[in-house]
């Protein structure tokens, strides 16, 4: 084979099969990047937090699979103790207006405040760009990406999905998992689950 | 009865009878959005012979809940059974589901209702002429666009008789239409075989004749991606199905194990074995993997 034809080839492979990968972030690969406003009033760009181990978490105030673990105080206990091991924490909220879980920046403040939540930052994704650009499934949806901007984890908070707050104490959190596993320079066991919880109401 | 000649007539006087029977018996319990009831297929317990109970979910227009693997989100109805001593739950039946497609996610439920079905085994030495109580506490999660979990403590009571027992009049719709639902063995002649095809598995099934619709529902979760469409091509001998793989399988399976729905009321069990996997080749016949050529920061 000729090796025009070859490149060629190569490249109506490339221009045919690059549209599906955008369409979902995957393990193992180059998180996506993306700018977005957080409710304190800053923009965020993922790419500037390079070089640290980054947990996205997708939140919605009324589903009651968030609620589960904001009520018990595990979202907010695990904000804060990888906070203070230097772990950035974006909650992202997808919701469309008018859809559960929309807030705007003020509301969202006084919902972090009320629930002493600690994220890094709060990101308001009302046109569900982010929300997409990672195939965000359900809220809680947990993402956590590397030093090296890859994807290490994707998938579910933990392994029991349930509403119960009873079933957070001897569930085991993927997350918790991934990070330790991955901070130990160890391959993350379990790289990849079945988000549970609500739909994203895009 | 001569003035009932006209048709509705005597479905109006049963619908009558029926409603004055029910509400002596233990009502339908309210969950969000619908009701549910737990319900014998029976009127007594035969002791030796299997009983079917179930659970009757009835719910508002546009709620759903879901099926074993519910896939993109939500969570099967949950059930812990409280029976007597010489009755022994089985394993729950459950209807064929539908394709609950919203915005980018799809779900396998129920929309408006489903009664699931609870087979039962009784010891022959239950004491008869005896009330045995049966109950059931169901934890069950009812979806529209947003979801609302709900709980419920059902009883039922008994007797227990040492005679064949009756189907009782009240459920006897309600048993045969789940029934006609329930996922059927596949006959025989059938053959289903399955191959790994890098991002998808494709399904050929061999029925014997042309067909030209068919929706396959994994009972594992993350084999398959629920929202990808699973593309069918009629061969006159049956038909081929592409399932894209689920992001979050990570393992090849051995076997491939659903519900393949051929129309609302030809559901069948499929338990295939997964063949080896293709040499992962494209059109173009070079052998270069996608996520190589993907560029990043697009």
């Amino acid at each position: 084979m000729k090796r025009s034809t070859l490149y060629l080839m190569l490249l109506a492979l490339v221009t045919f099969t690059a549209p599906l990968l955008i369409s979902a972030a995957k393990v193992g690969e180059t998180a996506r990047d993306f700018t977005a406003a957080a409710s304190n009033g800053k923009t965020v760009r993922l790419s500037d937090y390079r070089g640290k181990f980054v947990v996205l978490e997708w939140h919605n105030n009324g589903c009651p699979y968030v609620r589960k673990h904001y009520n018990s105080g595990n979202m907010q206990q695990l904000q804060k103790q990888w906070a203070a091991r230097g772990i950035v924490w974006f909650t992202i909220i997808s919701s469309a207006p008018g859809k559960q879980g929309y807030v705007t920046a003020s509301e969202e403040n006084d919902y972090l405040a009320k629930m002493q939540a600690a994220p890094t930052a709060a990101l308001l994704d009302p046109t569900g760009e982010i929300g997409h650009l990672y195939d965000a499934k359900t809220s809680p949806q947990m993402v956590v990406i590397n030093p090296q901007g890859v994807v290490i984890y994707d998938g579910a908070i933990d392994d029991r999905p349930t509403t119960d707050l009873s079933d957070i104490p001897g569930a085991t959190n993927y997350v918790n998992r991934a990070l330790e596993q991955a901070m130990a320079t160890k391959p993350v066991e379990t790289p990849a689950t079945r988000p549970y919880g609500c739909s994203v109401k895009y | 009865m001569r003035w009932c000649a006209a048709n509705p007539c005597l479905p109006t006087a049963l619908t009558l009878g029926t409603t004055l029977l029910l509400s002596a018996q233990a009502a339908a319990t309210p969950i969000p959005h619908g009701t549910l009831e737990l319900v014998a297929e029976t009127q007594w317990i035969a002791p030796g012979h299997e009983l079917y109970l179930g659970l009757h979910f009835q719910l508002e227009k546009g709620w759903h809940i879901y099926w074993v693997n519910p896939g993109d989100s939500g969570e099967p109805p949950r059930v812990r059974w409280q029976l007597p001593e010489g009755l022994t739950p089985g394993a729950m039946e459950w209807p064929r589901p539908r394709r609950l497609e919203a915005s980018s996610i799809v779900n396998f439920g129920y929309d408006d209702g489903v009664l699931l079905l609870m087979p039962v085994q009784t010891s022959a030495g239950l004491a008869a002429e005896r009330p045995v109580r049966v109950g059931a506490e169901v934890k069950v999660l009812v979806c529209r666009e947003i979801c609302i979990p709900g709980n419920a403590q059902l009883s039922l009571t008994l007797l227990v008789k040492s005679r064949p027992s009756e189907r009782d009049a009240r459920t006897r719709d309600l048993f045969a239409a789940a029934r006609k639902s329930l996922p059927r063995h596949a006959p025989a002649h059938w053959r289903f075989s399955v191959n790994d095809a890098k991002d998808s598995f494709v399904l050929t099934a061999n029925l014997g004749h042309h067909t030209t619709q068919a929706i396959f529902f994994p009972f594992t979760e993350s084999e398959i991606d629920n929202a990808a469409p699973q593309k069918l091509l009629p061969l006159a001998a049956g038909f081929r199905l592409t399932l894209r793989k689920s992001d979050q399988l990570l393992k090849p399976i051995e076997r491939l194990k659903g519900v393949l729905v051929l129309s609302p009321d030809q559901a069948y069990l499929i338990d295939a074995p997964v063949g080896k996997p293709v040499a992962a080749r494209n059109n173009y016949g070079i052998g270069i993997h996608p996520a190589q050529s993907f560029q990043e920061g697009q």
